[in-house]
């Protein structure tokens, strides 16, 4: 049966990279034909991003390469050479959660989670691009990606809120403030 | 999933890639070209027929030009989808294709070029071994075809990319370039038989860009695309229509289908027919009728062959709704 | 971008700071105890914003406790500890931010220094002996550390103690393609890969066996041998008979419905393939990550299979990308990754591929299912046959249950006549098949609620009220003896009749348009759990403790797989102790740390971990009204717990905050702990299977759904469904309604496109998710959640289940409307539009129509029965209100609708009524399919062999 079969080794040559991922600059030799995903998991252990299937099915490596989202799974890392790359850990802004990220919380869609970093990545780039999207454009937007828990639709209400904050420029907390206290005083 | 090593090369321009494919044949290396990457990464991870070089399209910018006319090999497909200079009936086949996600990945060429798809041959190397390989990718075994056993000469997997029957509809030329010079040619003569011959393409040439007909503004059509989801899923028939009106009467109509044999299929005999003796419904009748007639798929996707080919008569017939309506 | 408020931020800290201050000057404590002459110190915990606690909420407290909740159903045993903190209210799941973050760590997502990459090479042979294994090439590839196989582990092992047909690897016969043969452990994946490729393995090919029906005739090797156990020589690995009720005369019916059904299998589909790494530490005890669902068992198949005691291994539950019965068998992956880190001295890690999730499969059944329900002229349901034939694929997984489920499970909501169920599963050679949401019921259900359509098609009444004439009341018991308390079906069926418009759309809508109602009815938690006797232990342990910092932490066995689990138990507690969520704080990822809970299946984590939070919560709780009543002087009795505070009912002036309360609880002892758990009552009956679908509640629910059907091309579109599942009360509504939908869609896959397919050489042809077709957004409908609250007695606060049941109905009632829409009548599932065109074609013909867009669609006008029908609906409907309402209802037995005492169960006051779970020569002489595996004798009861 081996014979039949593709050698692994020896791996390919290797060559330098370098990109920007979430705002920081990243250097480093790769394997000619790496593929993003595996470098962003595997060499630089940048691990909310995740891998579903592997094959462009599932959107749970959804990353933005220059503020476009794209599937990682599916992308030389060569391709990304140089380019900027946001990540889920990239979306929130020190303590402060992007607001799809609030909402996500607070509408539920999130279950798993497992799908979210994907899901997650693509809807900031549609806010960013369209605050105030439509029902049918939410639903284009997130068509390359596969959620099996929510079945979506709490994924559509959570963007519809995020779409309200953003538009109505509400805030979101920093989720190091302090919250409840344990001995609120009593007024008797 | 990590794939078996190979090298990849990155040029700049055309005259660079051209000569690194010129190197790699005179050294006897075998190589295949990347665009996008979106078919030819899942093959490539599924250890189908890997070569021990690629090079990448990726960053040679003389082929993203996208005017109405001019579409380059390395548009990609969400960006023809979005863009406001791209004819209908081509927005709406790109538009179908796979994901909102892969089509910001996918090219145009990598469309047009897309390898033949099968069951017995889209699965894992370890999913391969198990049936004891077939022939498309036999890895030395001389392994027979899955689907028409018997005969270890030809491949009947399916073309199952959208674009190729809208811009065969619209009169496009495909044109090609490599070290020795450019050429060009109508689409539909672009695609040859087999499975895995699938097109016409020489060692180190490429497809540059496809051109649409000036008088393109003047056609209209329609593309009908059977699958089970509306997204993610290859065409598992595809139809497309395209006909010109001079006066209120169709002057000229073109039929293309895809996702049904091993090459898209361009239907001209059978919309000549109809187009002598036009008679509105009835001919469109008679149109989808012959055409489904003309189709053979065969089992290697997910439906049905019979289903498929039943359903090409639907599809021609959605496809000329259009046709009809403007006639009234 | 969106606003961040930083610069506000800091101000209000320092505003704050200075406001605490003064306030902390001010404020003398009661009860307090102060060292004299010393400066006061600061109490520990405080520091938050919220200077006030917030008034009782009384829209949450209920009416029996002298709040303003409406109790349509009654009290409950739980009212007196509501406080109105958080139970009922929509609330983000506590683990959300590590999810929207991306530092939710799941199976593949644990990297520890050092580790290895192990892989599986697998079987390329449906069925195949292993002759020989030679990894010398492998083992000489640089950066190879270990190879292992079958020998390094002999030991069976499988999630049923019943059962144990599995091992790490092969012994001597590998049973499906994918099957385990052996693995590697190298530096990188590329290596692994390549050693995967060196390694040669020698088989001899067996003749294997892929139709399920094959799997009931004697084979010259079956699968498995189970020894003097062994039904005949058959690939024979559970049978099931039962009969209960009049099932002499139910076939002496006004109207029969008879149909065969075909279903495909189905996956579960998650988006995170299965990972685990696993790690001996110095000491020499191992932990195991890994997503899994049922934590507990695993931990004892690794005691088992790596023959060290349980108490050397750490099951550490990462998070779970999903799971729905997918992860919750202990896997052959798990143990290769042990075995492999053994070997080598570092971790490994090994994650899948996602065709090898295919290979480990687990999913829902492929089934044959021949259904026939008879119905007498009073509209009454008197009678439902079922023989269920269920492929199990080569392992036994929790394929002994499966069998019973798909029966026993459809013995309710309605009252029947006669029950007679025949199931088997058999062994072939594919991969494993297992528990999937709804487990076992789902398809046997979706033949009688189709079948029930079929009936009120022939007797010209209207399925919803025929429904509703023939409902089990609350308060009883099933046919085959199951303890029914809260059933709140009714409410179910008439929500989802409004809210739809049901009345005007049913059997009117025109060609391609359709309508159809479904129902279910599912366990929530297993009475009986698998590993050990009800008596000695209990289901689900929780432990609480309380440190001076005032939060509570929470350990809990249970598994969060996004269901909201650790949320649910957070709730609870926090609702008992009157505390914010962000107070509480769950530890549930480690066998170490956690007490023992059985996982999460069957839908038992909320109603039995929350059970045992509560009363873990009840312990704290009543120290801390001890605390109170010693500060204040005030009557414990008369104390009660609100927002972080603790006070007399009658006068909320007196009282303290939680704090206090809780420091003098603990001043002689520290920090307070407590444990609570929960266990099944007794219950059920005693014959030979009457355990399997015994639960300490049930769960109910009802769908219209309504759909598009291009019938020119047989494709199915769900517009709207209609939702309604009684899950006795919404702890969380965000997440009983996201369970809802996730159901819908997880059942539309199944009904509309999911498969596993497998080809003419018996290979899955479509191992992967692109020819997996789960549905996209763009399939999805809008969905409508509508949740129904019964109130269940002893469910948590009135809580049953909503993770599975919510599925069941959605695949009866998109089958229903397409019949509605079309006339067609499929009982193949996935109805994929090739199938459901094949029979638009049959009916054309038979309709005598040259295009389907001329068939005729079904109309309806009611016939008499409807009206008799309607009545009766009615007058149950004032009989179930009257016996929800009262303390002690009255026994009532399945079968006080065929006139019989509802005191007493049938067969024990009918000689006409049977209970019977072995078949009788004349039903062994023409069996039903699944019938038939009764023909074999079982090696030991037979006179020649053993
Ligand atoms: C999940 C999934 C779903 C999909 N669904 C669809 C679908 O519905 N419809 C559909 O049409 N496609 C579908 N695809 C296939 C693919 O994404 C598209 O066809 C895409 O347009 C291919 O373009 P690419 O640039 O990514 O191709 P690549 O993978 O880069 O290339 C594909 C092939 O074309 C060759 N090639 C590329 N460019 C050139 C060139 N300029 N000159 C010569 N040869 C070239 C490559 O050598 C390779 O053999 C799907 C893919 C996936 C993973
Ligand atoms: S058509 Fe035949 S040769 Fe071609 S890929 Fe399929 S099985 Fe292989
Ligand atoms: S992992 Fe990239 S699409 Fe699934
Ligand atoms: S939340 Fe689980 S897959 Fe989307």
């Amino acid at each position: 049966m081996v014979q039949y079969r593709l050698p692994m080794l020896p791996p390919s040559d290797e060559v330098d990279w370098g990109a920007s991922v979430n705002g920081n600059a990243v250097s480093t030799r790769l394997e000619s034909n790496a593929i993003l995903l595996d470098v962003l998991r595997d060499s630089l252990g940048i691990l909310g991003t995740k891998r579903g299937c592997d094959m462009g099915t599932c959107g749970c490596c959804s990353v933005l390469v220059d503020g476009s989202p794209r599937l990682s799974c599916l992308m030389l890392a060569q391709e990304a050479n140089g380019c900027e790359i946001t990540t889920v850990e990239g979306l929130s802004d020190g303590h402060h959660l992007h607001p799809i990220q609030q909402t996500f919380t607070e509408c539920g869609g999130s279950q798993c989670g497992f799908c979210t970093p994907g899901f997650l990545v693509v809807i900031s780039a549609l806010l960013g691009e369209n605050p105030e999207p439509s029902e049918g454009e939410i639903k284009s937007a997130i068509e390359g990606n596969l959620c099996r828990c929510t079945g979506y639709q709490q994924i559509v209400d959570s963007v519809k809120e995020a779409s309200n904050i953003l538009c109505n420029g509400a805030n979101v907390d920093d989720s190091t403030d302090p919250k409840s206290d344990p001995h609120p005083g009593f007024s008797g | 999933m990590k794939m078996p090593p190979f090298q990849l090369h990155s040029p700049k321009s055309l005259e660079e890639a051209f000569s690194i494919a010129d190197e790699l044949s005179s050294s006897n290396r075998e190589f295949d070209w990347v665009a996008g990457g979106t078919d030819l990464l899942p093959n490539y991870k599924w250890h189908l027929n890997v070569k021990p070089d690629v090079i990448s399209l990726a960053g040679v910018s003389e082929l993203t030009l996208l005017t109405d006319t001019h579409i380059g090999a390395m548009v990609r497909l969400h960006d023809l989808a979005e863009s406001e200079n791209t004819h209908s009936l081509v927005s709406a086949a790109a538009e179908s294709v796979a994901s909102t996600l892969i089509r910001r990945s996918a090219t145009v060429g990598g469309n047009l070029c897309l390898d033949t798809r099968c069951f017995w041959f889209n699965q894992t190397e370890d999913w391969r071994e198990s049936i004891d390989w077939c022939h498309k990718c036999d890895c030395g075994t001389d392994a027979d075809c899955r689907v028409i056993p018997n005969q270890n000469t030809l491949c009947v997997a399916t073309y199952q990319a959208d674009l190729a029957p809208s811009l065969m509809c619209l009169g496009a030329t495909i044109h090609l370039a490599s070290k020795d010079g450019e050429r060009s040619m109508p689409m539909g003569d672009f695609f040859q038989l087999d499975g895995m011959t699938r097109n016409v393409l020489q060692e180190g040439e490429i497809v540059t860009h496809v051109t649409l007909p000036d008088d393109v503004s003047e056609w209209h059509g329609d593309y009908q695309k059977l699958r089970q989801r509306e997204s993610w899923d290859f065409p598992e028939a595809g139809v497309a229509v395209a006909w010109k009106k001079t006066g209120g009467d169709v002057s000229d109509l073109r039929v293309a289908t895809t996702g049904l044999e091993s090459i898209p299929g361009y239907h001209e005999e059978e919309s000549r027919l109809v187009l002598d003796d036009w008679r509105g419904e009835e001919s469109v009748d008679l149109l989808s009728e012959s055409v489904r007639k003309s189709v053979k798929p065969v089992l290697n996707t997910w439906f049905p062959p019979s289903y498929r080919r039943k359903m090409v008569k639907v599809l021609t017939r959605r496809a000329c709704s259009g046709l009809l309506e403007d006639s009234k | 971008m969106w606003m961040t408020p930083q610069i506000p931020r800091v101000i209000r800290i320092q505003d704050f700071r200075g406001e605490k201050l003064g306030e902390e000057d001010s404020d003398e404590m009661v009860g307090y105890r102060q060292q004299p002459g010393k400066l006061p110190f600061s109490k520990p915990g405080s520091g938050g914003k919220n200077q006030f606690s917030e008034p009782r909420d009384e829209s949450s407290i209920p009416e029996s406790q002298g709040g303003s909740k409406a109790q349509p159903w009654g009290d409950h045993r739980h009212d007196e500890i509501v406080s109105g903190r958080v139970i009922g209210k929509p609330t983000a799941l506590v683990d959300s931010r590590w999810k929207v973050t991306g530092q939710a760590q799941y199976g593949d997502d644990i990297r520890l220094p050092g580790e290895l990459v192990g892989r599986i090479i697998r079987s390329p042979h449906h069925y195949a002996r292993v002759l020989s294994i030679d990894a010398s090439k492998a083992l000489d590839l640089p950066g190879v550390l270990a190879v292992a196989t079958g020998q390094d582990a002999t030991s069976a092992f499988g999630v049923l103690p019943v059962t144990k047909d599995e091992h790490a690897m092969a012994q001597d016969k590998v049973r499906h393609v994918g099957d385990l043969v052996a693995c590697v452990a190298a530096v990188d994946e590329a290596s692994a890969r390549e050693a995967c490729r060196l390694i040669e393995v020698e088989y001899e090919v067996l003749d294997s066996i892929h139709d399920m029906r094959d799997g009931l005739e004697d084979s010259d090797l079956p699968i498995h041998d189970r020894g003097k156990y062994h039904i005949g020589e058959s690939n024979v690995q559970k049978r099931v008979f039962q009969e209960f009720g009049n099932v002499e005369d139910m076939r002496d019916s006004m109207a029969s419905h008879s149909s065969d059904w075909l279903f495909a299998g189905a996956n579960h589909g998650f988006t995170e393939p299965h990972a685990v790494v696993a790690h001996w530490d110095p000491s020499g005890r191992l932990t195991l990550y890994t997503p899994q669902q049922v934590p507990h068992y695993l931990h004892r198949a690794l005691a088992d299979v790596l023959e060290v005691p349980m108490h050397q291994i750490n099951v550490y539950r990462t998070f779970v990308g999903g799971g729905f019965g997918g992860k919750s068998d202990p896997f052959p992956h798990e143990m290769c990754a042990a075995i492999l880190a053994r070997k080598t001295g570092k971790p490994v890690r090994i994650n899948f591929d996602r065709e090898e999730v295919f290979w480990v499969n687990r999913g829902r059944h492929p089934s044959r299912i021949g259904m026939s329900i008879h119905s007498d002229s009073e509209g009454r349901i008197s009678g439902i046959e079922t023989d269920a034939l269920i492929d199990g694929g080569a392992f036994a997984s929790f394929g002994h249950v499966t069998t019973y489920y798909n029966g026993v499970l459809h013995t309710a909501p309605y009252e029947i006549g006669g029950f007679h169920y025949t199931g088997a599963r058999v062994w072939t050679n594919k991969p494993a098949s297992g528990a999937m949401r709804g487990h076992g019921a789902v398809n046997s259900r979706c033949a009688v609620e189709v079948g029930l359509d079929d009936i009120c098609e022939q007797l010209n009444v209207d399925p919803i009220d025929f429904r509703l004439a023939n409902l089990l009341p609350p308060h009883s018991s099933t046919i085959t003896g199951f303890r029914v308390t809260s059933i709140g079906m009714r409410e179910c069926l008439e929500k989802v009749r409004e809210a739809s418009g049901w009345d005007e759309k049913f059997r009117k809508m025109p060609l391609g348009r359709g309508i159809g109602v479904g129902c279910g009815f599912f366990i929530s938690g297993s009475g009986l759990p698998i590993h050990w006797d009800p008596n000695k232990f209990p289901h689900a342990t929780v432990h609480l403790k309380i440190d001076m910092d005032g939060g509570v932490t929470i350990h809990t066995g249970a598994a969060d797989i996004g269901q909201g689990s650790d949320t649910v138990v957070a709730q609870s507690v926090a609702e008992v102790l009157g505390l914010p969520l962000d107070m509480i704080r769950v530890r549930s990822r480690e066998t170490d740390t956690s007490p023992v809970d059985l996982g999460s299946y069957s839908s038992r984590v909320t109603f039995m971990n929350a059970n045992a939070a509560i009363s873990a919560a009840m312990e704290i709780r009543a120290e801390l009204i001890k605390a109170t009543s010693e500060i204040t002087g005030a009557p414990e009795k008369k104390l009660v717990i609100g927002d972080r505070r603790i006070f007399r009912k009658d006068d909320p002036a007196v009282g303290v905050s939680y704090l206090e309360a809780l420091h003098k609880s603990q001043e002689d002892r520290g920090a307070l702990v407590s444990s609570g758990s929960y266990r099944t009552p007794p219950m059920g009956r005693v014959h030979k299977g009457a355990a399997a679908g015994l639960a300490p509640a049930y769960s109910f629910s009802a769908y219209v759904a309504e759909v598009e059907v291009d019938v020119e091309t047989g494709q199915t579109k769900v517009l709207k469904v209609w939702a309604a599942h009684d899950c006795g009360k919404a702890l969380n509504p965000l997440s009983v309604e996201g369970q809802i939908i996730g159901s819908c869609h997880m059942g539309m896959g199944q009904v509309l496109s999911e498969e596993m397919r497998y080809g003419r050489t018996g290979h899955l042809i479509n191992p992967d998710l692109l020819d997996y077709k789960i549905p996209t957004v763009h399939e999805m409908p809008q969905v409508f959640p509508i949740i129904v609250e019964s109130n269940d007695p002893e469910g948590p606060f009135g809580a049953k289940e909503a993770g599975e049941g919510p599925l069941l109905p959605i695949l009866p009632a998109v089958v229903n409307a397409v019949y509605d829409a079309t006339g067609v009548r499929v009982s193949e599932l996935p109805i994929s539009p090739d199938r459901l065109y094949k029979a638009i074609e049959k009916k054309c013909r038979k309709d005598g129509v040259s295009s389907p867009t001329e068939m005729k669609t079904p109309r309806i006008s009611h016939s008499e029965l409807q009206e008799k029908i309607v009545e009766r609906g009615k007058s149950h409907s004032e009989r179930d209100i009257e016996r929800r309402r009262g303390k002690e209802p009255s026994p009532y037995h399945n079968g006080a609708l065929f006139g019989l005492d509802p005191e007493v169960p049938g067969d024990e006051q009918d000689s006409r009524w049977t209970a019977v779970v072995t078949p009788s020569e004349e039903y062994l002489e023409s069996p039903g399919l699944a019938g038939s595996a009764w023909k074999h004798v079982e090696r030991r009861k037979r006179g020649d062999s053993q």
